[in-house]
């Protein structure tokens, strides 16, 4: 822990990876609040999975015809927003089998994906760190980036928080008073796809719902209202990430996978808490009746 | 205090309407409900009772005949109805309380920025006590018993000061002395609401409510009083058993006050 630290100081790398896990953490604190609430963590995953076709296709084309510019992000991004409003027209379109088409988009982009990474000449080794991502490769261009679609994400979460809330509180009450459903539905999707594509370099596709969905599920046992499980959700997050990277760093454990077993036994932990105190309720109840 | 020439409030003109699956789900629909009419619609699961409303919402298009909403057609007149909305389909743990709730009644198809306002927060908590939920305003939805969350629907319908109120099923999570309660709720909102709801529990609406409308694919209107055997065959298409409540069982088997 005081190796991390005193790298910490010194080690660019190291900084670039802390300032992403608190940035990741605010989107997804955000974001996954909505995801969880309005049920869209198999949506989540899907675009997540997808997005690795995405990733695989840019940096094929920027290694074979040498175009530097083009950055696998950029291909991740693209998928992203796309794959989620397919899914988004579907779902709102065709009420049936969505889940059928979620299931087929979710594997057909990881399997173009692992198509044109396995023929991208060079090492394969971003196969591995895309699925289970690898924070210690954050560069600080990645870092302006997350900043950016951050930004993107808390303004139009501030701008739309009241439809946003509405929208995944009762959909139909809303249409009926004339909010764009659809609209709104679809910025969800959109907002969900862009933090994917960020929480994707901390945690990696594979890992991503953990990451969006833990953190609420703590937070809303302990908080009523939608902006306060937010907020809490993404401290939680912060915690999670800097832990996972702090302790996985003298070990050389991959940080990502760490990250999530800590988010997973916080939640579980959570869940055993609150059982205990109700069982703890229930048997005081009858003796103050008494 | 009504005057003879307003509009109906809802008026249906030889309406049809079929999924699309091609299933008619509701033919030949005739009625109008008068400005200050309290009525019920019954009829058996599947029979359109929750269609009839969502045409009057505009959430549906009828295949043929035409709708008129307070004397425009279904969706321009949305923001004058307040819609309850079945109670069971919702997330029972959503994190929101009360006022928060009923605020979400005040949007509106035009975007509005920022924080509620003053007057929207005051017309909130005006709607939470016509309801009876006075002081319940900081409390979370999901801690709310099934009545009270019923309470904070309707609330949420009656702050955006519509000229109609549709209910789905209000009373369908209450219990029977809750229900009479809500019909009480019910006659004081009609001073100045026009009510339509969709309700189950026939023998019981019809002390309080001024024409039920039956529909089974079709419909006819009843006028309370003429709520008999024959008219609940009608209804259900079987023999319906009502209820006597003058007649009582005994081990000796049934005796019969008139026998």
């Amino acid at each position: 822990m005081s190796a991390f630290i005193k790298d910490l100081l010194e080690l660019q790398f190291l900084q670039n990876a802390v300032i992403a896990g608190i940035l990741c953490s605010i989107a997804s604190g955000v974001v996954g609040t909505y995801v969880v609430l309005k049920r869209i963590t198999y949506i989540a995953a899907a675009i997540s999975h997808c997005i690795l076709g995405g990733l695989g296709v840019a940096r094929y084309f920027s290694v074979v015809y040498d175009l530097p510019w083009l950055r696998p992000v950029y291909g991740a991004v693209f998928t992203a927003i796309a794959s989620a409003l397919l899914i988004g027209y579907i779902s709102l379109r065709a009420k049936e089998r969505e889940d059928t088409v979620i299931s087929a988009l979710w594997s057909i982009g990881m399997a173009v994906g692992v198509l044109f990474i396995f023929k991208t000449p060079g090492y394969n080794e971003d196969l591995m760190s895309y699925l289970f991502g690898n924070i210690l490769m954050v560069s600080r261009e990645d870092l302006y980036l997350i900043g950016v679609l951050d930004l993107v994400v808390i303004g139009l979460t501030v701008t739309f928080y009241h439809q946003t809330v509405a929208v995944c509180f009762d959909e139909e009450f809303a249409r009926t008073r004339g909010v764009a459903v659809e609209f709104y539905y679809l910025l969800l999707l959109c907002l969900t796809a862009l933090t994917v594509v960020l929480t994707v370099s901390v945690v990696g596709i594979i890992m991503v719902i953990a990451l969006l969905s833990l953190p609420v599920a703590i937070a809303s046992r302990f908080f009523d209202s939608v902006w306060k499980i937010m907020l809490a959700a993404t401290v939680l997050g912060m915690l999670f990430t800097l832990s996972g990277i702090a302790l996985s760093y003298t070990p050389n454990l991959p940080s990502g996978a760490l990250t999530i077993v800590i988010a997973g036994a916080a939640y579980f932990l959570t869940l055993a808490w609150s059982s205990l105190r109700r069982s703890k309720i229930q048997n005081n109840a009858p003796d103050a009746s008494s | 205090m009504k005057i003879d020439s307003s509009p109906p409030v809802v008026r249906f003109s030889d309406v049809n309407f079929a999924y699309e699956d091609g299933n008619t789900v509701l033919e030949n629909i005739n009625f109008s409900l008068d400005s200050g009419d309290f009525a019920c619609v019954v009829g058996p699961n599947g029979g359109g009772k929750t269609t009839l409303l969502k045409l009057i919402l505009g959430l549906l298009k009828p295949l043929s005949g035409s709708i008129s909403v307070l004397g425009r057609s279904p969706g321009h007149s949305q923001a004058q109805i307040g819609y309850v909305p079945q109670f069971s389909k919702f997330d029972a743990g959503f994190p929101v309380n009360v006022l928060d709730v009923v605020l979400m009644g005040c949007l509106q198809r035009s975007f509005s920025w920022g924080r509620y306002s003053a007057e929207q927060i005051d017309k909130a908590r005006a709607a939470l006590e016509a309801v009876g939920l006075k002081g319940k305003e900081d409390r979370g939805f999901a801690g709310l018993s099934g009545g009270q969350k019923q309470r904070a629907l309707i609330a949420r319908a009656l702050v955006s000061e519509p000229r109609l109120l549709l209910l789905d099923e209000p009373t369908a999570s209450v219990d029977v002395h809750g229900t009479e309660q809500f019909y009480c709720m019910f006659e004081e909102l009609n001073q100045k609401f026009t009510i339509l709801m969709v309700s189950h529990d026939v023998g019981f609406v019809s002390g309080r409510v001024k024409s039920v409308l039956c529909v089974r694919k079709t419909l006819q209107i009843h006028p309370v009083s003429e709520l008999t055997g024959e008219a609940l065959q009608d209804i259900y298409g079987v023999d319906v058993n009502i209820i006597r409540h003058d007649h009582r069982c005994s081990d000796k088997g049934h005796i019969c006050p008139h026998s």
